[in-house]
């Protein structure tokens, strides 16, 4: 009986020798390979979804040169504009400091509004791992606007009054190599002057998703929900659904939406045009963004 | 009854001890791969690509995963894998073959073709690879290059893209063996 299990032993020892020696090279080198944390890429291919910020942030040294435009037409308009009525454009840099920090700015010639942000990516996801399923980036924004244009949201406040400061927790998730989700809960504060009883704090949560349809494109879409909008005027939910297409150095994005301002603290809570095709409250997008490398990475 | 089993025992390790001095293996493997166009240059280099080697039937195995190539560019890195090489559904590319008139036992460095299959994005394709070994202290080096046409592994480049990415790629490789230890 010892012995039996002796042999029964011995032979399953030469058996796994045995089938250990048949097995092919490649079988052998696939144990080998280190196990290493695996980032995810290219969750979304974009530093912005369509008008809203992705997690994503440029690896260090990388310089975003960006041009948005949006295009609308005025309603029961005379003239005889080309192409469209009225263009908005914002014009924005960003710099990557870090592989996960960057800062930028822009400006807007439609609205006259300055805007500068940072920022961070604080988690990224980690493939084919529970330990990290979401990559979180936080986002800050400071815009002003000036007053005398005619175009600041609150006549008659103060000039320091027209700051407004932007908070988002960017929260995405790449489920699979063509489709990720992004949720933005979002805090929007602005200084004391506010005009009658309207909320000088308020809060927002942003979806948004995007789904590959080849290589180089993919289509976009997001929402922004309000949870208190403004009292003084008539607001709506930004929406926009879009198709971004990428060209090696270069990201085109190309969208139609009911927003029409570019910063955060704007076209989140003070869209005031709802989502169809009348004049005036149809706006196409269309964004280009140049990525510079200024610093490229030593192979070796 | 005894004796047979330290018989069985002994058998089974000098099995083992058979099979491993015939194997050797590479775990930094250098491959590295250039497309030159006018409109651009890329490069991209892997120093961890693995390779075994086993000089009792001259079989060679290669494997080496997408991500780990470096570019000098970061959106390079982002396309290749997610647009091109779509690493996400195919993380490796492998070679199996065979090294045709090997003989292990020479000391100067031999030039032989390795006739095997490689693997990229999914597809297989048969491919005669000429090769340098040489074999220094019982430890060997091998060597080469050899050009891969994009088409053939099912690679898009849209229209567009077309004049920024060569047609056929030269892909280097160098590999330094060490006996293998399982």
């Amino acid at each position: 009986m010892k012995n039996n299990i002796l042999f029964s032993c011995i032979l399953g020892i030469l058996l796994s020798s045995i089938s250990l020696n048949a097995q092919s090279l490649l079988d052998k080198l696939e144990k080998e390979f280190p196990k290493t944390k695996q980032y995810e890429i290219a969750t979304f291919k974009t530093t912005r979804i369509a008008i809203g910020h992705s997690i994503e942030t440029r690896n260090k040294g990388a310089l975003e040169i960006s041009m948005f435009n949006r295009y609308w037409n005025i309603p029961n308009f005379d003239g005889q504009r080309f192409l469209a009525d009225k263009v908005s454009t914002r014009f924005a840099l960003e710099y990557a400091l870090t592989d996960r920090f960057t800062f930028g700015g822009g400006y807007t010639n439609f609205d006259k509004i300055k805007d500068g942000f940072f920022k961070y990516r604080l988690i990224r996801q980690v493939s084919n791992s529970k330990k990290a399923p979401v990559s979180v980036t936080l986002f800050q924004g400071i815009s002003h606007r000036n007053e005398e244009e005619g175009l600041a949201p609150y006549p008659g406040a103060e000039t320091v009054g027209n700051y407004a400061f932007t908070t988002q927790v960017l929260i995405a998730r790449k489920f699979n190599p063509k489709f990720s989700a992004q949720i933005s809960p979002t805090y929007i504060g602005r200084n004391a002057a506010v005009a009658s009883n309207d909320p000088s704090n308020q809060f927002a949560i942003g979806f948004s998703g995007r789904h590959k349809i080849g290589g180089h494109a993919s289509i976009v879409s997001e929402y922004y929900y309000v949870a208190n909008p403004v009292k003084s005027i008539d607001t709506y939910n930004a929406f926009v659904v879009g198709v971004n297409w990428e060209l090696s150095h270069l990201m085109l994005q190309f969208h139609v939406t009911n927003a029409r301002n570019f910063v955060e603290d704007t076209f989140i809570t003070r869209t005031t045009n709802n989502f169809n095709f009348e004049d005036g409250n149809f706006h196409f997008g269309f964004n280009a963004t140049f990525v510079l490398h200024t610093k490229k990475k030593k192979l070796n | 009854m005894n004796k047979i089993f330290t018989f069985l025992f002994l058998m089974t390790f000098i099995a083992d001890f058979d099979s491993k001095s015939s194997q050797f293996i590479a775990n930094q493997g250098q491959v590295s791969f250039f497309s030159y166009t006018p409109v651009e240059n890329i490069e991209a280099k892997n120093n961890q690509v693995l390779s075994l080697l086993d000089i009792s039937n001259s079989e060679i195995a290669i494997s080496m995963l997408m991500r780990a190539f470096v570019f000098k560019k970061a959106l390079m890195y982002e396309h290749f894998n997610e647009s091109y090489i779509e690493s996400d559904i195919h993380p490796k590319a492998n070679f199996d073959g065979k090294i045709i008139d090997f003989d292990p036992s020479l000391k100067e460095p031999q030039t032989r073709i390795v006739k095997g299959t490689l693997t990229i994005h999914g597809i297989s394709k048969e491919m005669d690879i000429k090769a340098t070994i040489e074999s220094k202290n019982d430890a060997y080096m091998i060597s080469g290059d050899f050009d891969v046409v994009v088409k053939d592994f099912d690679i898009k480049i849209p229209p567009i893209l077309a004049s920024n990415i060569a047609k056929t790629i030269n892909v280097m490789f160098k590999f330094e063996y060490k006996p293998y230890e399982e």
